[in-house]
């Protein structure tokens, strides 16, 4: 497929534009898409919801809203918090739905993101080997009486480079420290910052054919275009089976149930049928001992609203620029859309009808690609190396601004703006990032202006 | 109507944005707007309302005088919200000069009584308009909730919690705003239910409102200094704001909303009115202050908990929704004076939703967190339930309505 797409390039640039064009015009989120350019962008329920599908989705929106509360409180439906947590609620990380982000100056705490932790070598069902006394991530917060498991402080270091024409430009390169660590020391550790993303249009990502996304595979770049891209494989514990990977910055996660019900334990410390066990690591002796809000603390009837929730937020339809058609003539010219492809299509099987056969604009291909040392964490993660990620869907960029107040981006928001975003880009994207510098700086503008209106 | 229903193709009134400004940079949330659940159904509006008829069709109403009697009396309601809450700016004022029993009780009427003809604006909502146009509008900032009480001040297990008791952060109106709702929609530090917070306190009772105590108001100490500053701030910010929404609907302020209302194609403008009314009964009334609390059972899904008077947000909000659609007088041009005319049938069955959404809030029992602990088998909560459909006709009712006023209002769900 990769392939046809280049040499149709090679062989004719208009043929090629009227058919990219066409892919291009494609709205985001196919019948789930709104106009929308406010605060709420990522908050909308999918147009063509019923009365039913609109109670239990706006239900799923307050459950996403709940501050779980330490046990045992007055409400007991939102009780069981902890022991130890990063946040209280969903939307703590992902406010109104959208992107988290590192600490700015004077924040001492993550407010948006975590740090993901492992021991190196592989744990059950192919996974990342957790410390035995932290887990697989740092909780930074607890309940009373049981210490935070520590903290994260970040030191950036800016590192100066040039475009082509001579035009300066920056980028910070985070290195991570663990303090305050109350559970022994964390020497060997390996660590992963991870932001919250915006959880729009989940659920036609869920919704793709595993076969399409398969398709695109290309693991030992056959092809020769110096883009490989391979799938993950991971445990699913709600199937209870290695299946695709499809969410999270490294496609560790198999479907948003998982997802869902893997942060609610992981970050907020709530228990349900699919992770019964509190997340109190083995060596972490008080916090099997504090008080439960109920087994499970996240009923099944919660959790499916919340699934229900994510797979019927709205896309935001694209907003207007001047400069976006001559910023999608360079998306083409770079061929971004090798990795960044921009439609991809919901099967005809999928159990939500408003979902089937949507034609829809991720622009992503849910596979791994190498980015290169500069953004490697150096953790595995099921199959996915430690200079792997899952290509960033990049649906409602230009969006994050309105709805979150800032623009970081990147895994671990280093990238303080779109443009030093491109510029990270390595590994199997290096030629890319090079064409990108090699642009004239209106070029350059008309891109970024592109990805904005996405 | 044959005509298929499509979109008048008319530029948008839509402003386009761009990136933010300053790459890199976290703003605190530019101020108000949003907040509450509110946006998540105004973002479904769309931007234009006039649907693409036949001049065969198209009906024939004076839709300039339903607009222009529509946009005096939001500037009539706004001046009355503004003036309620100046009074009540004058009711904490009296509290603060001399603490008692009785000014406390007093302010807490004042805030009560305040509530009613600001409930009645929320018709105004879900149009972007002035109270809730994109990154200006101030209605998260004047009416947000649910809220983390633990932010404003103390709290039951926390008696250090709040700005009240943060001390090294100076109580100003710029700090206040600076820290409402950015890292948490919950952690809202201004606005109706802020007040009605430091008020009344948490409601901790099976059986009545919060009950702080007059002591929390004596000047003398540090935190109580701090409360009554923080007061003081928040009425005089919550009448600011609504006088600016009062004068942002006078059209002989030159900028004003009002004055590019009127000047709207009349279908727009009436679009607009009919889009707010049907948002609020269906998305705010019915789901978010209702379904939501049926389908939870937690107090905290109850708006007005503190003071529990939650009654009167569905009261006075539905009367609000009556007054868009017959007008403030029975002589007003206004959409029911042009149904009656145009699609009689339709006019009597808007006055039976009417009557029933009204039937049914008016036995919504007060207070209402008893109806969310009630059993699920309970009459109160049967009635609860059959509000919520009741409000959803009334919003499916205005969408008909709009349809035979040649306009489009899209009611998610209806």
């Amino acid at each position: 497929m990769k392939r046809t797409f280049f040499r149709m390039a090679l062989l004719a640039y208009g043929g090629t534009l009227a058919a990219a064009t066409s892919q291009f015009a494609v709205a985001p989120g196919g019948a789930l898409t709104r106009v929308t350019d406010n605060r709420h962008s990522f908050a909308l329920p999918a147009p063509g919801l019923s009365p039913k599908q609109l109670r239990d989705f706006n239900f799923g929106n307050r459950l996403f809203n709940t501050n779980w509360l330490v046990a045992p409180a007055s409400v007991e439906a939102f009780d069981g918090l902890g022991p130890t947590f990063n946040r209280v609620s969903c939307s703590g990380c992902h406010l109104r739905d959208g992107r988290g982000r590192p600490p700015i100056e004077g924040e001492k705490e993550m407010l948006s993101m975590l740090m993901r932790l492992s021991l190196p070598g592989v744990g059950a069902h192919g996974g990342p080997l957790p410390h035995p006394a932290y887990g697989d991530q740092l909780n930074d917060r607890a309940v009373p009486g049981i210490a935070p498991e520590g903290r994260v402080e970040i030191d950036y270091e800016e590192i100066h480079g040039r475009y082509d024409d001579g035009i300066a430009y920056s980028l910070r390169k985070p290195t991570y420290r663990i303090v305050d660590s109350a559970y022994g020391d964390l020497d060997e550790t390996l660590v992963s910052p991870r932001t919250a993303p915006q959880v729009v249009g989940m659920g036609l990502l869920e919704a793709v054919a595993e076969s399409d996304i398969v398709a695109r595979e290309d693991a030992h770049d056959c092809d020769g275009d110096g883009i490989s891209g391979r799938a993950n494989r991971v445990w699913n514990p709600v199937s209870g089976r290695v299946e695709l990977g499809r969410f999270g910055w490294k496609a560790n996660a198999a479907s948003l149930l998982q997802q869902s019900a893997a942060a609610a334990n992981g970050d907020i410390g709530l228990t349900s049928r699919w992770f019964p066990r509190q997340n109190c690591p083995d060596l972490q002796p008080d916090c099997g001992s504090v008080p439960h809000g109920g087994q499970p603390e996240l009923s099944e009837d919660y959790l499916r609203k919340l699934e229900f929730y994510l797979r019927t937020l709205a896309v935001p339809a694209r907003r207007k620029d001047a400069r976006a058609a001559h910023g999608q003539r360079v998306f083409e010219q770079l061929r971004c859309g090798a990795c960044h492809v921009p439609h991809l299509v919901a099967a005809t099987d999928t159990t939500l009808s408003l979902l089937v056969s949507q034609d829809f604009a991720p622009f992503t291909d849910l596979l791994l690609h190498d980015l290169g040392p500069g953004l490697a964490d150096g953790r595995p993660d099921f199959a996915a190396l430690g200079s792997e990620w899952r290509t960033a869907p990049l649906w409602g960029l230009g969006l994050v601004p309105t709805v979150n107040g800032h623009s970081f981006y990147l895994h671990d928001g280093r990238a303080r703006s779109l443009e030093e975003a491109v510029l990270w880009h390595g590994g199997e994207a290096e030629m890319q990032q090079r064409a990108f510098r090699a642009l004239e700086a209106a070029e350059r503008e008309a891109l970024l202006a592109f990805l904005a209106t996405l | 109507m044959s005509t298929p229903l499509k979109l008048w193709t008319r530029a948008s009134a839509c402003v386009l944005l761009g990136l933010a400004s300053g790459a890199g940079t976290a703003s605190s949330q530019d101020a108000g707007e949003g907040g509450e659940g509110g946006g998540e159904a105004g973002g479904s509006v769309p931007s234009q309302y006039r649907l693409l008829l036949d001049e065969a069709v198209d009906p024939h109403y004076d839709g300039a005088a339903v607009a222009a009697a529509y946009a005096d009396d939001v500037q009539v309601a706004y001046e009355q919200s503004h003036a309620a809450a100046v009074s009540l700016q004058r009711a904490v004022e009296a509290l603060l000069a001399n603490p008692s029993d009785a000014t406390l009780a007093a302010a807490r009427v004042a805030w009560i009584a305040a509530r009613q003809p600001y409930l009645v604006t929320e018709s105004f909502r879900f149009y972007d308009g002035p109270i809730d146009a994109p990154h200006t509008g101030p209605e998260g900032r004047i009416n947000a909730w649910p809220l983390n009480e633990a932010v404003i001040d103390y709290v039951e297990g926390d008696a250090n919690a709040g700005l009240v008791n943060a001390f090294d952060v100076p109580l100003t109106r710029a700090s206040v705003i600076a820290r409402d709702q950015v890292s948490d929609e919950a952690d809202v530090t201004t606005g109706w239910h802020a007040i009605e917070f430091l008020l009344w306190g948490q409601d901790r009772a099976a059986d009545g409102a919060g009950a702080r105590p007059v002591s929390d108001f004596i000047a003398g100490n540090a935190a109580t200094d701090r409360r009554r500053e923080y007061l003081r701030l928040l009425t005089v910010l919550l009448a600011d704001d609504l006088h600016h929404l009062a004068r942002q609907w006078d059209p002989a302020q030159p900028d004003s909303y009002a004055a590019q209302f009127l000047a709207l194609e009349p279908h727009e403008a009436v679009g607009r009115a009919l889009t707010g009314a049907a948002l609020l009964a269906s998305h705010e009334l019915a789901s978010e202050r209702l379904a939501v609390a049926l389908d939870s059972g937690a107090q905290e899904d109850e708006q007005s908990c503190f003071s529990d008077s939650t009654w009167q947000d569905f009261a006075w909000g539905l009367a609000g929704i009556k007054r868009v659609y017959y007008g403030r007088s029975n002589t007003d041009a206004s959409p029911a004076s042009a149904i009656r005319s145009l699609q009689p049938k339709l006019a009597l069955e808007m006055e039976r939703r009417f009557a029933e959404a009204e039937r049914r809030v008016a036995k919504l029992n007060d207070p209402f967190d008893r109806i969310l602990v009630s059993p699920s088998d309970s009459e109160m909560r049967a009635n609860a339930e059959a509000t919520v459909i009741a409000l959803q006709q009334l919003a499916a009712g205005l969408r008909d309505v709009g349809r035979a006023l040649g306009v489009l209002v899209i009611v998610p769900g209806a």
